[in-house]
């Protein structure tokens, strides 16, 4: 030990003693990550959340994410659904096709669509019809119990159902409630919000899709995007209300609006207008920054004899980044573009509007007889980024993603084999990963978990609310 | 609409100029013939997506349906409403029949294994619709459990 306590010294320390032996047990970064995350075994690691217990009294995807998250982190979710409905995303499938049965006892002809995937794994289901009076002991009896709740009613109807913070503070001072929705208080509290919204509100939309001269119109994205970020900003805020009870003692409120969310996606733009008044427009698959950065489309698909029409007629689109000056002269070169090349050496010139519009043509020009992979090849081959971009059924084939275990099936104990990505697509975590244990459970189905093994009603108690609807 | 046919056929010496209107219900995927609902000329066209990926080419064929509506822009819009025989499709408020939204039953997944997409399923058993955490699908479905052996049996259950 060095004789100034504040010293640290190398050979004090557990691990190498040194440099050359450090040198000695240094494994390949490559061999180092597989051993240290090693896919498909987390579940022989421990869950940094264990412990936390939340309730969960949300619907479709924003709110349902937020909790998802911590559920997938080991935190004792319960997801209260209205008794033999449950959650309305449940009842949203591709094209009402793709179910998973059973839904509920009752509902024996009805399942839950793959719409709900992903924003509710791990968690235990029960049923409550919390707005009547008969459940409101039930509901407290939880509260007191639990660290926190997120809710997704519009704003101030827990209130009125007394179970708003002002309430439950009173009846559990460490408890942290989240309210999402859309718009939260102001001059448009009583908008309701889906992702779209947010996304139109925000402003986002506008800013997304080719520009009106390309034909284009202002699009949102065809997933709900901006509903899987808003529900994972309002995880960072539960983290960080947890660290702060640890400090004070004290829980507190977080009220969440979705298109206020989204605004934070809008980058420069909001920004620039304060300083130039300058609306910023849409710019589609360039980028504003920099060029060539963006996708083309190349003329032959790479799967032109299949009969999946995303395959066959899709499979044609290339992202390509060549925006350094010494890229794009390379970029000019291996095209033949070399009059574009004498004429926008420098980036200040190419990334300018028009010269964009003709350089992305001269591309597409040159990608015309083309097809996706050898453009890809081509452009790799000289040392370009340049990638395809995938559809699902790439995605799903992609070793890359199959290494990583970013997408893999899953034995659901109840629902059996499904392909999921869920919380495997959300970063590596060496010694805490997040996991899946299973992808969703019927309505209700952990009432007596619940109900009589947590809070400790009788059986007969549970029951009987069962038979009269209030569970 | 997804997308229009304007038909310029030259009838005795003046074109047809009828806008044919496309109804995403019906042909957002689509690959056929239509005909004009004016001058009865068949046009084949194929879309995806919303996307006229082909056409419209005139075909000397007979047409598989008709445009939702049409009108003449050009004489003061002069239209067909839906549903007027030989020329517009009724309108029938409903996707094309592959679009209609029927539940897919499955009992396996793309590679092979067992998944509970079909219905009806046993119920809980258990108190207050309370579920286990286990699906003995020897117990409760057997033919299904059967079934999955001889795929196991003709190497149909892969890894992905």
């Amino acid at each position: 030990m060095a004789k100034d306590m504040r010293e640290t010294r190398i050979e004090d320390l557990p691990g190498p003693k040194s440099k050359e032996e450090l040198e000695e047990m240094k494994m390949p970064y490559e061999e180092y990550c597989r051993a240290t995350f090693d896919p498909g075994n987390e579940h022989e690691k421990p869950e940094p959340l264990r412990g936390v217990r939340w309730m969960s009294t949300t619907m479709y995807i924003f709110t349902p994410h937020s909790v998802s998250n911590l559920a997938e982190l080991g935190a004792e979710v319960v997801k209260v659904e209205m008794p033999r409905m449950g959650d309305p995303m449940r009842h949203t499938s591709p094209f009402n096709e793709a179910y998973l049965y059973p839904l509920h006892d009752t509902r024996p002809m009805t399942g839950t669509g793959l719409g709900f995937l992903n924003a509710n794994p791990n968690e235990y289901y029960i049923t409550m019809d919390y707005h009547l009076d008969e459940m409101k002991e039930a509901f407290y009896r939880m509260v007191k119990m639990f660290d926190g709740l997120t809710e997704c009613y519009r704003p101030g109807t827990f209130d009125k159902w007394k179970q708003s913070y002002l309430y439950l503070q009173e009846l559990n001072p460490r408890f942290i409630y989240v309210w999402g929705g859309g718009f939260g208080y102001g001059p448009k509290v009583f908008g309701g919000s889906y992702d779209i919204l947010g996304q139109a509100h925000a402003g986002l939309a506008s800013v997304t899709g080719m520009h009106d001269f390309m034909g284009g119109h202002c699009a949102k994205h065809s997933n709900w995007c901006i509903d899987w970020y808003s529900g994972t900003q309002i995880s960072f805020g539960i983290l960080a209300a947890i660290h702060w009870r640890e400090t004070t003692g004290l829980g507190t409120m977080i009220e969440f609006s979705q298109v206020q969310a989204a605004t934070r996606c809008l980058g420069y733009a909001a920004p620039m207008y304060g300083r130039f008044g300058i609306v910023r427009q849409r710019w589609g698959n360039w980028d504003t920054q920099l060029c060539a950065h963006g996708i083309i489309l190349c003329g032959k698909s790479d799967f032109p004899d299949v009969s999946n029409p995303q395959d066959k007629h899709d499979a044609r689109y290339v992202m390509v980044s060549a925006f350094q000056d010494e890229d794009f002269k390379e970029l000019c070169a291996i095209t033949g573009m070399k009059d574009l090349y004498g004429k926008y050496k420098v980036h200040k010139d190419r990334v300018d509007g028009e010269s964009q519009v003709e350089i992305y043509a001269a591309l597409e020009k040159w990608a015309e007889d083309k097809s996706r992979s050898e453009v890809v090849k081509v452009l790799q081959d000289a040392g370009l980024l340049a990638e395809p971009v995938m559809n699902d059924r790439e995605v799903y084939e992609s070793e890359h993603f199959r290494q990583r275990g970013t997408i893999r099936y899953l034995d659901d104990p109840i629902f059996g084999d499904v392909l999921t990505q869920s919380g495997y697509s959300s970063g590596l975590m060496a010694k805490t990963p997040r996991r899946q244990n299973w992808i969703w459970r019927p309505v209700g189905a952990d009432n007596v978990k619940i109900y009589h093994e947590l809070l400790g009603y009788p059986t007969s108690t549970v029951q009987e609310w069962y038979d009269k609807s209030w569970i | 609409m997804c997308d229009i046919i304007w038909c310029k056929k030259e009838i005795d010496g003046k074109k047809c100029n009828t806008v044919n209107y496309l109804d995403p219900y019906c042909f957002w995927n689509w690959e056929g013939k239509v005909n004009c609902a004016e001058c009865k000329t068949v046009y084949y066209i194929h879309m995806i997506q919303g996307f006229m990926y082909r056409g419209p080419e005139e075909v000397d064929e007979k047409p598989d349906t008709s445009p939702l509506y049409a009108d003449k822009p050009l004489e003061g819009y002069t239209n067909y409403l839906p549903g007027i025989e030989g020329r517009t499709r009724p309108y029938e408020c409903l996707p094309r029949d592959i679009y209609l939204g029927v539940a897919d039953m499955v009992k396996f997944s793309a590679r092979g294994r067992p998944v509970r997409g079909w219905r009806p399923q046993p119920p809980s058993a258990g108190i207050a619709g309370s579920f286990g955490f286990e699906w003995d699908i020897q117990k409760l479905t057997p033919e299904v459990w059967e079934e999955y052996q001889q795929k196991i049996a003709k190497g149909e259950v892969g890894e992905w």
